[in-house]
């Protein structure tokens, strides 16, 4: 492969100019001519019938132009089961469940109104744990679950239950294998459900137009999703819904699916077709907007006493909340990677996602993985410990490997990433096996932790994806993509890739900043950390087709034959003479000679990608082919304890991440930090805390804490590691969600190895810490 | 919009009380006030700026004649010319660590009192130090000592016509230590878990230690006079502390938590002020 | 009737006592960089300088900036031509989402603005009142530590009111 000029440098990303000088627009920075802005009202019962609501005063409120209640409006919503409600109707499943909404001139109106409205419940029995939920005689959260609308052959709910969806992963002899290992271990673990906290909230405005058209500005990560739903959800064509997505503050999976968009359209309808936004308050996103899913796992590992993982044993138990969402296929992905990447020939996962009535759940960053893991790698520290064995040293014996197969039966191939380079990557930077440094203080002890990662895109088996780039007079490309650059990163290594294959400058390579479903291309979702992957292909396809209409023109122009020529340096010319060319502005429109005759016509490239070969899972044994690829990763971690206080001070985090090729260092670095920055939060400090009612005690930032500058480990080393991925642009896969999962697992191990006490439950705060700390001192 | 209501700003501190009464609120930095507003905890007719008031804008720090802290003086305000004086560096520590950077350009010493929050940050280490609120009403100017100032959780003695004027610390003596210790569930900004603040003076050889977030109200230990044996001095206010305190469980932390924590962190800062030379390193 | 400086301008404006200078700026003046992102003071998104010092605009009555000098984001960049800070931010990496990126802006503003020359403490302690979901934060601080090192003589005015200093305040 010829040197690369771009790919790989640390080109700085072009939005960062609008954003450092405020003038990059977000949803709620628009204003459109005649807006009305929207108020929510919400329920202050976790489970109750609504008995009567009275709009009657609100309607004749100053400026209210309309109030709505789940009684106007009767359309179910869902992604791959259809049970949720724009505005409840009939009965209230969680505590921060919209209930009515008002649209008014101003903000100010809108909520003056919403406190004339008048609500009786009902109250009526509530279920809040999932494994209490899975009981028999649990309150149902939704009785009507058999009849709604879902994917088939995909999600399996259990009709008369609180089950949404029930996955199996069936391989070899699970039960016999732990009968005839040589050591066993059995543990429980716990994850609280935890909010994505962008900093951007929820945010979008509807119109909807004449001839049953819509228009919608949205703060979400899914233009042709937000699309699709709200097409089939209100029976509109495709095209009558048009989708734009200006700049995004943020999402991490919680901007994934629908959010307030269709309580926009709702609205706008019923105002006669003015825009109407809606604007979560911060208090809103906590109490009403998805959170990621609580997870209880029970595992059950099995081993040689030479150090072979024989058996695996899961029950996973999501904790899905009161509506499906995401929580479904987050059941089924983290399922299929419930074993970690191990080989193991005796594995037997089920995965339950259950209705509880709480916040619901949605796609968050490593999309379960993160939650697995906590079991998982805790667990298989604790199998290496009864076998006395070190922990890297019984991973490297059981990492997965070319010739082993996964748990659903994939053949790991040569090409894949490589697990084991990671572990040996955080081992030497931590410097595993050597003692850590004597804490300063009598009351601190020290410890050292790892733990390893894997994650797949987990994507419909069809998930496509594609790109347009349309070449300017002056020779320049302007890219046209679907997925959204929400901060990650991609449109610049996008950027790059088109650079690089159209042998342009970055500088003449520019990004179309706000997606619009009647403009730029279709692309699926941007989740999964496919966005790269698939986008960079479909950018490499779509730059050879512009290459091949320039050289198409060229031909005809020069009178050369179309084999003679290359594209370089923003120039068709003969390969041979390079001298002899025309530069792409002479081309770009069509090509005219000196006469006035002119032949070919405005270049514009299209490429596209899909995934392939991917399967849809058995029904009973979880077997198929669910990942595109695996990226792996390792967190290697040094801690330091208090044990007097129980607050835990990070000196080190290593983290070693197989990007395939990493197509821009910079930002690679900054999906790392930023990753494992949030990682920290989960394993530090984040996580819902619910009443006996469950009401939520910590909606705010007062309560709900994120890390601060001031909480940053004292060093974070980030490893990139390149074995290149044999159908990803460039050798790339997806990093971006990767450097978050198992950060908890590792901070756990570290935890033991400074204490000698296994922690089981997330957050590790001062307090729980201490709490064990005290419990163990009393034994 | 954070609801309606009148707002003046007066100039003089007669003009101001005369507008006090039930249904007006004391506007100084907003912090809290206008957190409660936005709740919908609050809900005054009319809102007095005190920022315009300039003896309320008075701050006198010198070891000669104590520390006045006029009641519209910013904790920036206050951290920074502690910090630059280098006195009483306990109550420098406690002001600093309240919120932010943004938040203590605009709220009060003087409101943290008047917030009464049983975690105000100020108050442990204001009671150490002796500290006395003046208020002033249509009945004149009253002195008292800060001790007795909170009532209850978020309330104070105060009446509705009534304003703090100014804290006051009428003494610094030159050998006089003092320290803070907070528990919080991260290095960030973040309301007290728990707080214990020491004072000692070698010349009347009391120490004083008082605890936040641990009862209804910021609490003060008896004056413990340090003996030969500084060693026995601290077990026995740590103990005392332990059996002072009547802690609840809230969404920051548990009561078993706080009692947990809180010997740690009086036996923290008792140590700062016993130990020679001012704050050693942390631990 | 309020009269204040926004960005070296006089504005004036007829606000009601409970509209916030957020809002002022945001809904009135159509300076939408300055960003809400809770409404109670925790998050830094709303920070501007008021008098020179950062403030969260979440928690000030428009009213109270009556007579004094607000600065936001849009002022940063003078006549199009970026600030050293504004340049450090993008060339450390420090821009992701961009939704905090302006309070992140102003608080260091501030910080240089009171202190041209801040230890390494200092600027952790001027940043952490701002949250960001996205970066870690270490590119930010970079940025910072990027403009102090580009910038060794800023001569900024210091406002009148502001309290005393010391060279280090760790000394």
């Amino acid at each position: 492969m010829p040197e690369l000029r771009v790919v790989g440098r640390p080109v700085l990303r072009d939005d960062a100019i609008e954003k450092v000088t405020g003038t990059a627009r977000y949803t709620t920075d628009l204003a459109l001519p005649g807006m009305l802005y929207a108020a929510i009202l919400t329920s202050p019962h976790a489970s109750a019938r609504i008995a009567r609501i009275d709009v009657a005063t609100a309607r004749g409120e100053p400026g209210v132009r309309a109030v709505l209640t789940g009684d106007d409006l009767d359309v179910l919503l869902g992604l791959y089961l259809r049970d949720k409600r724009i505005l409840a109707r009939g009965v209230v499943r969680y505590q921060g469940e919209p209930v009515a909404a008002v649209a008014a001139d101003t903000l100010d109106e809108a909520r003056s109104a919403l406190r004339k409205i008048r609500v009786d419940y009902e109250e009526l029995p509530a279920v809040f744990d999932a494994r209490a939920a899975m009981a028999p005689g649990a309150p149902r959260v939704h009785p009507e679950l058999a009849t709604y609308e879902r994917m088939r052959g995909v999600f399996f709910p259990e009709a008369g239950t609180n089950v949404a969806h029930h996955q199996k992963i069936r391989r070899g002899d699970a039960a016999a294998a732990l009968d005839a290992a040589d050591v066993r271990i059995e543990a429980t673990f716990d994850n609280p459900p935890v909010q994505h906290v962008p900093l951007e909230t929820h945010a979008a405005i509807a119109q909807a137009l004449p001839a049953d058209r819509v228009e919608v500005w949205t703060s979400s990560q899914s233009p042709y999703t937000v699309r699709h739903l709200l097409a089939h959800a209100f029976g509109l064509p495709h095209a009558s819904v048009r989708v734009h997505v200006p700049y995004v503050g943020g999402g991490f999976g919680g901007k994934a699916g629908l959010g307030v968009e269709p309580l926009a359209y709702v609205l706008s309808k019923a105002c006669g077709g003015r825009p109407v936004l809606v604007s979560m308050t911060r208090e809103q996103e906590f109490n009403t907007m998805p959170s990621r899913q609580g997870l209880t796992s029970t595992l059950r590992l099995g081993a040689t006493r030479d150090g072979r993982l024989t058996a695996l044993e899961a029950t996973y138990v999501w904790d899905a909340g009161a509506y499906a969402d995401y929580g479904v296929n987050i059941g089924r992905a983290a399922a299929y990677a419930g074993a970690g990447p191990y080989a193991v020939d005796n594995c037997s996962i089920d995965s339950y996602v259950v209705y509880t009535n709480k916040v619901y759940g949605t796609a968050f960053r490593g999309f379960g993985h993160l939650e697995v893991l906590w079991g998982v790698e805790r667990a298989i520290d604790r199998l290496a410990r009864a076998l006395d064995l070190d922990p890297v040293e019984f991973r490297r014996r059981n990492l997965l490997r070319s010739g082993d197969t996964t748990i659903t039966g994939e053949p790991i191939a040569v090409g894949h990433g490589s697990p084991r380079k990671c572990l040996e990557a955080v081992a030497q930077a931590i410097g595993w096996g050597l003692p850590p440094l004597p804490p300063d203080a009598p009351n601190k002890v020290r410890g050292k932790g790892v733990a390893m990662l894997h994650k797949a895109p987990a994507m419909p088996t069809n998930t496509s994806c594609a790109a347009v780039i349309k070449l300017d007079e002056d020779g320049a490309a302007d890219l046209l993509v679907s997925g959204v650059d929400y901060g990650q990163g991609t449109y610049t290594v996008l950027r790059q890739i088109a650079a690089e294959e159209l042998s342009l400058p970055i500088e003449k390579v520019h990004a179309v900043w706000d997606c619009d479903t009647a403009m730029t291309p279709y692309d699926w979702q941007t989740v999964a950390s496919r966005f790269a992957y698939m986008g960079g292909n479909a950018v490499i396809a779509a730059a050879a087709d512009c290459r091949r209409q320039l050289i198409d023109t060229a031909a005809n122009a020069l009178g050369v034959p179309a084999e003679a020529l290359v594209c370089r340096d923003g120039r068709v010319c003969v390969a041979s003479d390079e001298g002899r060319g025309l530069e792409y502005r002479q081309l770009a429109l069509g090509f005219t000679f000196p006469n006035g005759n002119a032949i070919g016509g405005p270049i514009i490239g299209h490429g596209r990608s899909i995934a392939t070969g991917l399967t849809n899972l058995d029904p009973e044994t979880g077997q198929g082919r669910p990942a595109q690829f695996w990226t792996y990763g390792a967190h290697a971690v040094e801690i330091e304890v208090d044990t007097e206080t129980g607050e835990i001070t990070v000196l080190r985090l290593v983290t070693a991440v197989d990007a395939g090729k990493v197509l821009n260092p910079l930002l690679c670095r900054g999906q790392i930090v930023g990753g494992v920055v949030q990682g920290l939060g989960s394993a530090l400090l984040e996580g819902f805390q619910f009443d006996e009612r469950g009401r939520l005690m910590n909606p705010s930032f007062v309560d709900y804490k994120i890390a601060t500058a001031k909480d940053l480990p004292r060093e974070i080393v980030p490893i990139m590691i390149e074995n290149p991925q044999p159908d990803g642009p460039y050798g790339a896969r997806g990093v971006a969600e990767h450097p978050m999962i198992s950060v908890p697992s590792a901070l756990g191990n570290a935890l033991f190895d400074a204490l000698g006490i296994d922690f089981s439950s997330l957050p590790l705060t001062p307090e729980r810490v201490l709490g064990k700390i005290l419990e163990a001192g009393s034994r | 919009m954070l609801g309606r209501f009148d707002y003046v700003s007066p100039a003089t501190l007669d003009d101001a009380v005369r507008r006090l009464g039930p249904g007006v609120a004391i506007l100084a930095g907003g912090t809290d006030l206008l957190v409660d507003l936005r709740a919908g905890r609050a809900s005054p007719s009319l809102l007095v700026d005190i920022k315009h008031v300039d003896v309320l804008q008075r701050l006198e720090v010198s070891s000669a004649r104590g520390i006045a802290v006029g009641a519209a003086v910013s904790l920036s305000r206050l951290v920074d010319t502690l910090r630059a004086l280098g006195l009483a560096s306990g109550l420098a520590e406690a002001a600093s660590a309240i919120a932010t950077v943004q938040l203590r350009h605009r709220a009060t010493a003087v409101g943290n009192l008047c917030n009464a929050s049983p975690a105000a940050d100020l108050a442990p280490i204001l009671l150490v130090l002796d500290a006395q609120v003046a208020v002033t009403g249509p009945r004149g100017e009253r002195v008292l000592p800060l001790d007795g100032f909170f009532v209850g959780a978020k309330r104070t003695c105060l009446a509705a016509d009534e304003i703090v004027t100014e804290i006051r610390i009428p003494k610094l003596d030159v050998d006089l230590r003092s320290a803070f210790r907070k528990q919080q569930r991260l290095r960030g900004h973040d309301l007290a878990v728990a707080s214990a603040a020491a004072a000692f003076s070698a010349s009347d050889g009391l120490l004083r230690v008082a605890i936040g977030s641990c009862a209804p109200t910021p609490l003060l230990l008896p004056p413990l006079r340090v003996g030969r044996s500084p060693e026995a001095s601290v077990d026995e206010v740590v103990a005392l502390a332990s059996q002072s305190i009547s802690p609840i469980s809230d969404a920051r932390s548990s009561a078993a938590y706080r009692a947990a924590v809180v010997p740690v962190l009086v036996r923290r800062a008792v140590l700062d002020v016993l130990k020679e030379g001012g704050r050693p390193s942390t631990p | 009737m309020i009269r204040l400086t926004v960005n070296g301008r006089l504005e004036t404006a007829s606000v009601p006592a409970g509209l916030t200078l957020l809002e002022l700026l945001r809904d009135r003046f159509h300076l939408t960089g300055t960003k809400e992102g809770c409404g109670i003071g925790e998050c830094g998104a709303c920070t501007v300088l008021l008098d020179g010092l950062p403030v969260a605009s979440c928690l000030v009555l428009a009213v109270e900036a009556d007579g004094r000098t607000v600065e936001t984001i849009e002022g940063e960049a003078i006549g199009g031509e970026l600030s050293k800070l504004q340049k450090a931010f993008l060339e450390a990496g420090a821009v992701q989402c961009g939704f905090c990126t302006p309070g992140m802006i102003m608080s260091a503003r501030g910080l240089l603005r009171r202190n041209p020359r801040p230890s390494d403490d200092e600027i952790v302690e001027a940043m952490s009142g701002n949250l960001c979901r996205c970066t870690g934060y270490e590119a930010i601080l970079d940025a910072v530590r990027r403009a102090v090192e580009h910038d060794p003589s800023p001569s900024a005015p210091r406002h009148a009111h502001s309290p005393p200093q010391k060279e280090d305040r760790r000394a």
